[in-house]
């Protein structure tokens, strides 16, 4: 006997086929592979409630840690000193025709010309250790784009980009707090893009956020 | 149950990056479970499945800022559980010998009389479960054990279908060869 089912046989396990389509011939094998996958465990299997407690004691105890107080400290928004100067990044194009660039305002003297969106980001207008950033994205054809990220909690509906004319650009300008961020664009609600000029790490789950140091004296890529 | 119980996987996310720790507790209890059977078929044993829960539950505590999509907790806590158990294989493979293949394990599959037979065959496959790589044993736990389909999976996984069915179909072989030595 064979080791190896025959491709008919793994389509019928796979589901693409009935045991009625497959050959005569093959009917022997597909009806001894589906009795093996039928035996499958599928049971529940249901850990100890004891597993709760013992999750949360050790979220309290991370929680309540220096290093996450300090670090909750640092990027809590707060009140304002702003200083705003440009400082553009390229803008980039992508196989999509999407591409992003964030432009950093830092300058002592004015509020960003149009003022950011959303209920996140209007909480952070006007706090000391924020610096006004610019997010633009060159996004053609776009119905809607919004930035999140570690400074609004990923919420993507916070940060709304606006059409800058009719030349593809969306733009905002959000107050970030002092730190680094790890941030993506949002287009058209469903499809996350990172900036390619900003260095990109990986979250550990397979997908890549920009990153931005936002300082006092304005904000960098690392 | 309460509203606290009702609320969406999105708001007792944000509701936790805000300061509210205790709710993180709705997330474990709702999760606890959810994911138990995968871990224990992909590592192949009950108490290695706590121990890859608990750590996941926590380490996606310590990441919640990372979490883009807050309404989509589930998914990104399956993540950190797949990465874990992963982790765990690879561990296992550094610092243990591979294990033998236990004959009794894969024996008696095919006597006749029903209910023992389904049940020897079941132990049977799960032995061999455990000698597949980790990525046939996940496509295989996904959608015989979890029942998704391909591009359920797919979408979970990050992994093309057509790569999926290629994983799949040699874990098939692999499986069969297996318990045709040892049946």
């Amino acid at each position: 006997m064979s080791a190896q089912y025959h491709p008919l046989v793994k389509r019928l396990l796979d589901g693409e086929l009935s045991l009625a389509e497959l050959p005569a011939e093959l009917r022997p094998e597909g009806e001894a592979a589906l009795r093996l996958i039928r035996s499958v465990d599928r049971a529940p299997v249901t850990l100890p409630a004891a597993l709760d407690a013992r999750v949360m004691a050790t979220v309290r105890r991370h929680a309540a840690s220096p290093v996450r107080r300090a670090w909750r400290r640092l990027t809590a928004p707060r009140d304002v000193e702003l200083r705003l100067r440009v400082r553009p990044w390229t803008v980039w194009a992508g196989a999509l025709a999407a591409a992003a660039v964030v432009v950093l305002l830092v300058n002592r003297a004015a509020a960003p010309s149009s003022p950011p969106r959303g209920p996140g980001t209007q909480a952070r207008v006007g706090s000391h250790d924020s610096v006004y950033v610019r997010f633009v994205l060159f996004a053609p054809g776009a119905r809607r784009v919004a930035v999140a990220g570690t400074f609004n909690q990923w919420d993507q509906n916070a940060a709304l980009l606006e059409p800058a004319g009719t030349n593809g650009l969306w733009t905002t300008t959000l107050a970030v707090p002092v730190g680094q961020h790890q941030y993506a664009f949002i287009v058209d609600s469903d499809r996350w893009v990172p900036d390619p000029r900003a260095p990109a790490v990986d979250d550990g789950f397979g997908r890549r956020n920009s990153v931005v140091a936002v300082v006092a004296q304005g904000a960098r890529t690392l | 149950m309460g509203l606290r119980d009702e609320a969406t996987d999105g708001e007792i996310v944000r509701a936790v990056l805000a300061g509210d720790v205790e709710r993180y507790a709705t997330l474990v209890c709702r999760y606890r479970d959810r994911y138990a059977r995968y871990a224990t078929r992909m590592l192949g044993s009950r108490d290695a499945a706590e121990d890859a829960v608990q750590d996941a539950l926590v380490r996606a505590f310590d990441h919640l800022a990372d979490c883009r999509e807050p309404d989509k907790f589930a998914g990104w806590l399956f993540l950190i559980l797949r990465n874990r158990c992963f982790a765990e294989r690879r561990r296992r493979m550094r610092v243990e010998r591979p294990l033998e293949l236990a004959d009794e394990a894969f024996a008696a599959s095919d006597r006749p009389d029903g209910e023992l037979e389904q049940a020897e065959r079941s132990r049977a496959l799960t032995a061999a479960l455990q000698h597949l790589t980790a990525e046939q044993r996940e496509v295989f736990v996904l959608k015989h054990v979890e029942g998704l389909a391909y591009d359920e999976i797919a979408r979970l996984t990050s992994a093309t279908v057509a790569s999926l069915k290629m994983r799949m179909h040699r874990a098939y072989d692999r499986l069969r060869e297996l318990l045709q030595e040892h049946g």
